[in-house]
């Protein structure tokens, strides 16, 4: 949790009697401030520079040096400051951190420097914001290349979540080859055939010298025939395969069939069959000889395997606009010389001119700067109009390519900055979780923490010394977040005992025990848990989870001085809850606050929340 | 320095409601003087002060928007999502639904949290659950508010939430505050069984000193 917003922290707490009305439970007490922190302000001397902050401003981050008591190490009594014998110019940026919450890097520092002050005091910079940390990690990469350093690159692989099904695994392995060795060698396996079908399909085009008994010169293709045929089977095999298990592994059957490589594939494949099914029909063999140029579409195949294919493919499309507009200033130019130079050359003799169509030839050979010659004007009007055709040529055409290499030149640096970012990404979302995670326990020893010591301190009738003092703005916090429990009755838990919790009451569920209506809908429960319960842990023992939870409460019980007889009845009945286990965990989790609050408010409290532990059993 | 003081007043109140179609970042608000606001606030200067550093810190604009609101709110509850109690929140702290809290409204608000009497810490939380203000919380408004709490606890909870909780819990709610059963519940209802209710008053006081 970002500490930058604990400034803000007492309005929440404040906003926090919007839950009392409506609470279940009385709300436990909240944390004294055993240290009244004076909003003073600190003087900070960097090797001379002054430096001068609040002090809660410091204590913002406690786990740092300047937030926490290590400071103290570096009091100036003379001169009654701080002294740090750092460098002041990155010590402003340490500063900046503080009092914005985002640690910058400046660009013009050097990398272990900078490193070696965030060590220093205590900053990890992990927590470096948005805005530099893609420099600064660069820069940090180089470094480590430079010194020649093996700097432990914790960039995790790719998680791989046990659990997917053989489907999914298989469409994965298609569309990410590095995930296994197996799709790494399919898809060598599969380029290595384009090429190979490639290769033949032209080959076989090629004269390979004649036969003793023709006359004439034989294509390689009918000389071999049995050859090439066997070598475009195998081919059309492997791609046959290839196609139907992407079509079975894919995750939307019509999705994956409406996709360009999908149909690219059919296409490629198709003639052979077709082939296959009409041979020795000669009315058709015509169209048959046509469907084998589209055997030549399987070289789109290698788009799969070549990133650049695919961003020169994905430019085309993004670049449609400019494309169709070149076309359309072309067809426009093209129509008006056409019939510029029939008109022209109508008058000569003997004129290739025949028609205006017949004049398109020229006029795209001119206004390419192609020239082949076979047409040419011969009067001199025609002459003129040929050269500023041609001339109006090198404009036309001049003017859409560049913005299409610009955009080219664009989508593919984007490309490889997305990777960049999509690498950079996971290990976020790690950091993200680690911290919630982080969080959570936290919060979770400070529940026990404090049921213990409230009960011992009960006992001592003083302030026990030495207790681990949390920060003040963790135990309030801590606090708020009891609170919201003590509101709706339920609490939080961890993944691991959720998950934990969630196996112990289907197993529950499935030995057909006694409900109650409190926990009324066991059904409702396990229906909850199973829903929301995606991922199948496995089986932890049910018992032990429940049983240390509520001994944990036995324990605590008697060591509090019971001061109203109440409290004995509670500690009696507390066994008898527990032998119930599973049924009525809520309920057993009802006693345990009471008897905190009980500590400390009069019996009239604990009548009421006594009556509301009845009111809660008897529903 | 009345002068200064209207002038900074006409200058506040300019600004907000003109520059809605603006983007926040371009609006600018300040806040009454100290003075004023001591007046209008149970807060010492000291107070104010550390008050207005923690809010000028995370707004620099002067303003919160509802967005920004939600976004620091959520900060505390990271394992659910808050955001919808957040927008409840917020209507109750910006009185004059402007669509932004200004530092008076939100000085104004916590002056009534923490240090209001009992009854006007019951009257906000009234207003709060009251979401179209007209002086009656039903069932439907009440099942929001509920839900809304509920969401902030996310899903790892123990015991698990199920669906029906947070109707159950507004059921449980009815039936204590509203006494002649006609399916809402009135102001006076409210406070009249807030009064009666220990455990509600003594967790009042709780929050006495936060700041």
């Amino acid at each position: 949790m970002a500490a930058g917003v604990a400034a803000w922290l007492p309005f929440a707490r404040a906003a926090a009697i919007g839950w009392m009305p409506v609470a279940s439970t009385p709300m436990p007490i909240p944390p004294q401030d055993k240290r009244k922190a004076q909003d003073g302000l600190i003087i900070l001397n960097v090797s001379g520079t002054k430096f001068q902050t609040w002090r809660t401003t410091l204590e913002r981050y406690p786990d740092t040096l300047l937030g926490s008591t290590e400071r103290d190490f570096f009091f100036h009594e003379e001169t009654s400051e701080y002294f740090f014998d750092r460098d002041p110019d990155i010590f402003r940026h340490i500063l900046n951190f503080y009092r914005t919450g985002k640690l910058h890097y400046p660009r013009q520092e050097c990398i272990s420097a900078y490193d070696e002050e965030l060590a220093f005091f205590g900053i990890i910079p992990e927590i470096i914001g948005d805005c530099c940390y893609e420099e600064y990690k660069d820069r940090r990469r180089e470094n480590a290349e430079r010194l020649q350093d093996d700097e432990e690159m914790d960039m995790n692989n790719d998680v791989t979540p046990v659990n997917l099904t053989f489907r999914e695994y298989l469409w994965r392995a298609f569309e990410n080859p590095h995930t296994s060795t197996l799709a790494l060698v399919f898809y060598y396996v599969t380029g290595f055939f384009i090429a190979i079908s490639v290769m033949a399909n032209v080959v076989e085009t090629v004269p390979c010298g004649t036969l003793p008994n023709r006359s004439k010169e034989m294509s390689c293709g009918d000389r071999y025939a049995l050859a090439f045929f066997c070598l475009d089977t195998a081919c059309v095999m492997i791609f046959t395969v290839e196609y139907l298990l992407r079509l079975i592994a894919a995750p939307s059957r019509c999705k994956f069939m409406k996709s360009v490589m999908s149909v690219i594939d059919v296409v490629a494949i198709m003639p052979y069959y077709i082939g296959l099914v009409m041979t020795d029909n000669d009315q058709v063999s015509g169209a048959f000889v046509t469907l084998r140029v589209f055997r030549v579409f399987r070289i789109f195949k290698f788009s799969r395997h070549s990133a650049g294919l695919r961003i020169l493919g994905y430019t085309l499309k993004s670049c449609a606009s400019e494309l169709g507009f070149l076309l359309f200033s072309l067809t426009m130019a093209i129509i008006i010389f056409a019939t510029v130079m029939f008109y022209a050359e109508k008058g000569s003799t003997a004129t290739k001119f025949t028609s205006i169509p017949a004049a398109f030839w020229y006029t795209i050979v001119t206004m390419t700067t192609l020239g082949y010659g076979d047409m040419v004007p011969k009067t001199i009007v025609g002459k003129v109009f040929g050269s500023i055709c041609s001339l109006s040529g090198v404009l036309v055409i001049a003017l859409p390519v560049p913005v299409i290499v610009s955009n080219f030149s664009r989508i593919y640096h984007q490309s490889q900055r997305a990777e960049k970012r999509r690498a950079q990404r996971k290990t976020r979302l790690a950091r993200i979780r680690a911290a919630k995670i982080r969080g959570t326990n936290a919060y979770m020893r400070y529940k026990q923490n404090g049921l213990l010591i409230d009960a011992l301190e009960e006992v001592a009738g003083q302030a026990l010394v030495g207790k681990a003092a949390s920060p003040p703005f963790e135990s309030q916090h801590h606090h708020l977040l009891h609170c919201l429990e003590k509101t709706t009755n339920h609490e939080f838990v961890d993944e691991q005992t959720f998950q934990a919790n969630c196996m112990e009451i289907s197993v529950v569920n499935k030995s057909g025990s006694r409900t109650s209506s409190l926990s009324s809908s066991p059904h409702g429960l396990s229906s909850c848990c199973s829903r929301r319960h995606r991922k199948k842990s496995s089986f932890s023992l049910p018992s032990t989870n429940n049983q240390e939870l509520s001994t944990i409460q036995i324990r605590e019980r008697p060591v509090s001085n019971s001061r109203s007889s109440l409290n004995a009845k509670l500690d009696k009945t507390m066994p008898l809850k527990c032998d119930e286990a599973y049924i009525s965990p809520s309920m057993v989790r009802l006693s345990a606050p009471v008897a905190t609050s009980s500590d400390d408010t009069s019996t009239a409290t604990t009548t009421y929340s006594q009556s509301n532990i009845v009111r809660v059993s008897a529903l | 320095t009345v002068f200064v003081v209207w002038l900074v007043n006409t200058r506040g109140r300019q600004r907000a409601p003109s520059d809605s179609d603006l983007e926040l970042s371009t609006v600018r608000h300040q806040p009454e003087g100290l003075d004023q606001l001591q007046a209008q606030t149970k807060f010492t200067r000291k107070e104010l002060q550390s008050l207005y550093r923690g809010f000028k810190n995370e707004c620099p604009s002067g303003l919160v928007d509802e967005e920004t609101f939600k976004s620091i709110y959520s900060q505390f509850f990271p394992q659910g999502d808050a955001s919808t109690y957040a927008h409840f929140l917020f209507n109750a702290f910006d009185i004059d639904r402007n669509g932004s809290i200004r530092f008076e409204d939100f000085v104004i608000g916590l002056s009534v949290l923490l240090r209001g009497s009992v009854t006007e810490k019951l009257n906000w939380a009234f207003n709060l659950y009251d979401i179209n203000k007209d002086g009656y919380i039903t069932k439907e408004e009440m099942l929001a508010i509920m839900k809304s709490i509920y969401d902030m606890m996310g899903r790892y909870t123990y015991p698990c939430v199920r669906d029906d909780a947070p109707s159950e819990h507004v059921d449980k709610f009815f039936q204590k505050m509203d006494k002649n059963r006609d399916g809402v519940v009135t102001i006076e209802e409210f406070i009249e069984t807030c009064q009666k209710d220990e455990n509600i008053m003594n967790s009042m006081q709780l929050f006495e000193n936060v700041i």
